[in-house]
């Protein structure tokens, strides 16, 4: 039951905020009647309104997870890629994440490390020589 | 324009070798994708959008290939649903009721041939069905005035809370967000920035790759990392094969479900799930006292897989002639085709007709092909279920974001998809369903034009947007579908 709650108060902010965003916004021409405000500002009503629907009748909790660690470790190794990928090439950070996300799906250490450099090298092989679709090389003499 | 004159040119472009190879690779793709969990068209062809779009596939190339992948996953459901007891598609539950009970009793090669045999005839009945009717109804439609457009997709997005299984704000609230979402950047109109932070990487807007491969591809293995799944599959051969007597026996109960399905799935709103689970109910009620239904009926693996495949062409009709997905799946198709600067509707049977008929063309090829795969592959297929999820997802999350950057060559969109990612999870953990966010972002922009120019053409007179008798029919349904489901719930 909380749960809807904080997500009816969320989208109620974010409905709040939406409408503040295209209130204030300032047109230097006029080239149709209508403008650019209207439309978000009445997006940003239904927003609100449905946020206040969860508000005010909850009807789900969040649901229990069995393996609640997994999907902030996964997050991480994700951020962690997008900012890795240019500085260290393609290979490198595909190979580490893809081994991280292995052994988050419970592979056997060795597996996961198996599993990572074969995905890095296959899609490697895959986009940049046969698809001729150019991805970061980094630090990698190729 | 003659109908076979149209489609003799379709079947031109569709037969070229290289669309060939790619409806092809398409059946192939659609299959295996069907059959693994977790994965489903959606994210396959969300997958597979930046590929075409680095490679620089035509248009009508890459719409062959895509839709390819749409329904050729119609075929893979069943594989899981039959095997495994665990549908590989949503629409594929009802399959499971009879499906699994056969595989049991070792007749699981029948019920998968059955299943496969009656996902071709209703999907190319079909597809008959739309090549006959695509051309009247986007006529129907070229009249449409913007203010009718405007009541016309208000209705599809009011559509999505009386259809919803769950609560309808949350419906409605996800529709919402994706038309805010589909408003960040530089408005066309004005020049003026809207919602994009201060950010320079957000000024043109959210890439549609980007925002489908967010929700669902990393949100679902998001969702897959924190569960514990894997039943074991039934033995699959041996057993007595199919007889033409029994496909002659279940000739009926298909031609029934291809009607429904077909009926169901041009219905803006309701898809695949609905059509299935109707055709079974249906076939069950007809057969109260000669069917097995529930312990191992042909018929009852029949009917619910050609419902669904005629649902998923049905799906294709309003998206192809109106230019209004009826379903998750057919929005991200049409943001494919948005992304090519292609818009959908009524004039693009006149403008673009290699796209049209090319595609209508290749979908009687493809299903062709898939019957082919589909029956004597179907072993080889089955086998992609004991790949171990550690070797999948970290290859499926790889793949997805080496597309991503291959389309964009920014780092910037990696991070974006990692951050619809997580409100995929969240979204999806909280009942929040995503469907109606790619509905919102593709219908959005389409949305907010219609009504600044239908504005422009009333100088602001509001009253201009309920004029015509069609937009009034249509903001009458647009009230009661707004209204049915809060009546609903007090009841």
């Amino acid at each position: 039951m909380m749960a809807d709650r904080w997500l009816g108060a969320g989208f109620i902010a974010l409905g709040a905020w939406a409408f503040w965003v295209a209130w204030g916004l300032q047109v230097p021409f006029a080239a149709d009647p209508l403008g650019p405000t209207p439309f978000p500002a009445t997006v940003a009503l239904v927003v609100g309104l449905c946020g206040l629907g969860m508000l005010v009748r909850p009807v789900h909790g969040f649901p229990r997870m069995e393996r609640a660690w997994t999907p902030p470790l996964m997050v991480v190794a994700m951020v962690g890629y997008a900012l890795l990928m240019v500085p260290l090439g393609f290979m490198p950070a595909t190979a580490l994440m893809a081994t991280a996300v292995a052994l988050l799906f419970r592979a056997r250490p060795i597996s996961a490390g198996l599993v990572g450099i074969i995905t890095a090298v296959s899609l490697w092989l895959l986009f940049d020589k046969l698809l001729d679709l150019p991805l970061p090389k980094g630090i990698l003499p190729l | 324009m003659d109908v076979f004159a149209a489609l003799g040119g379709g079947f031109g472009v569709a037969l070229q070798p290289g669309n060939l190879f790619l409806a092809f690779i398409g059946c192939i793709v659609g299959t295996a994708i069907g059959v693994l969990p977790g994965i489903g068209p959606l994210n396959a062809i969300a997958l597979l959008l930046p590929f075409c779009l680095a490679l620089r596939l035509p248009p009508e190339s890459a719409l062959i290939l895509l839709t390819a992948v749409y329904y050729g996953s119609g075929y893979g459901g069943r594989i899981t649903a039959i095997l495994l007891n665990m549908p590989g598609e949503p629409s594929a539950v009802l399959t499971t009721l009879d499906g699994h009970p056969l595989a049991k009793q070792g007749r699981g090669s029948a019920a998968l041939a059955i299943s496969g045999i009656g996902s071709f005839v209703g999907a190319t009945l079909s597809v008959v069905a739309m090549t006959f009717l695509s051309v009247p109804l986007a006529r129907v439609a070229v009249a449409f005035s913007p203010a009718d457009y405007v009541a016309l997709i208000a209705f599809a997005l009011s559509l999505l809370g009386a259809v919803s299984d769950g609560p309808a704000v949350k419906a409605w609230a996800a529709g919402a967000f994706g038309l805010l979402l589909a408003m960040v950047g530089v408005d066309s109109g004005t020049g003026v920035e809207r919602y994009t932070l201060g950010s320079l990487e957000l000024l043109g807007g959210i890439d549609f790759t980007v925002l489908a491969i967010g929700l669902f591809a990393i949100g679902e293995i998001l969702l897959l990392v924190e569960t514990r799944l894997r039943a074991e599959a039934a033995k699959l051969g041996g057993g007595e094969p199919l007889r033409l007597r029994e496909v002659v026996f279940c000739l009926p109960a298909m031609l029934r479900a291809t009607g429904i399905g077909f009926v169901i799935g041009v219905l803006p709103g309701a898809g695949a799930s609905v059509a299935s689970a109707l055709s079974y109910t249906a076939e069950k009620r007809l057969n109260e006292n000669n069917g097995k239904f529930g312990q191992g009926d042909l018929r009852g693996v029949a009917a619910p897989e050609t419902a669904d495949n005629a649902a998923q062409i049905g799906n294709l009709v309003p998206m192809l002639s109106l230019g209004i997905p009826g379903s998750g799946t057919t929005a991200v198709l049409l943001g494919a085709l948005l992304m090519y600067n292609i818009t959908p509707g009524p004039l693009l049977f006149q403008q673009r007709p290699d796209v049209a008929w090319g595609l209508i063309a290749s979908m009687y090829i493809g299903n062709a092909m898939l019957l082919v795969l589909n029956l004597p592959l179907v072993g080889l297929f089955a086998r992609l279920l004991t790949v171990p999820s550690w070797v999948l997802y970290p290859g499926v999350l790889a793949l997805s974001f080496a597309g991503v950057y291959a389309a964009s060559n920014s780092a910037f969109d990696l991070l974006l998809a990692v951050f619809f990612g997580v409100v995929g999870w969240l979204f999806r953990k909280m009942e929040i369903p995503l469907v109606p966010i790619v509905l919102g972002f593709v219908l959005g922009r389409m949305l907010e034009d219609n009504l600044r120019r239908s504005m422009s053409l009333s100088d602001g007179e509001i009253s201009a947007l309920f004029e015509s008798p069609v937009s009034i029919a249509l903001w009458i349904l647009t009230a009661a579908a707004i209204l049915y489901p809060l009546v609903r719930k007090r009841a």
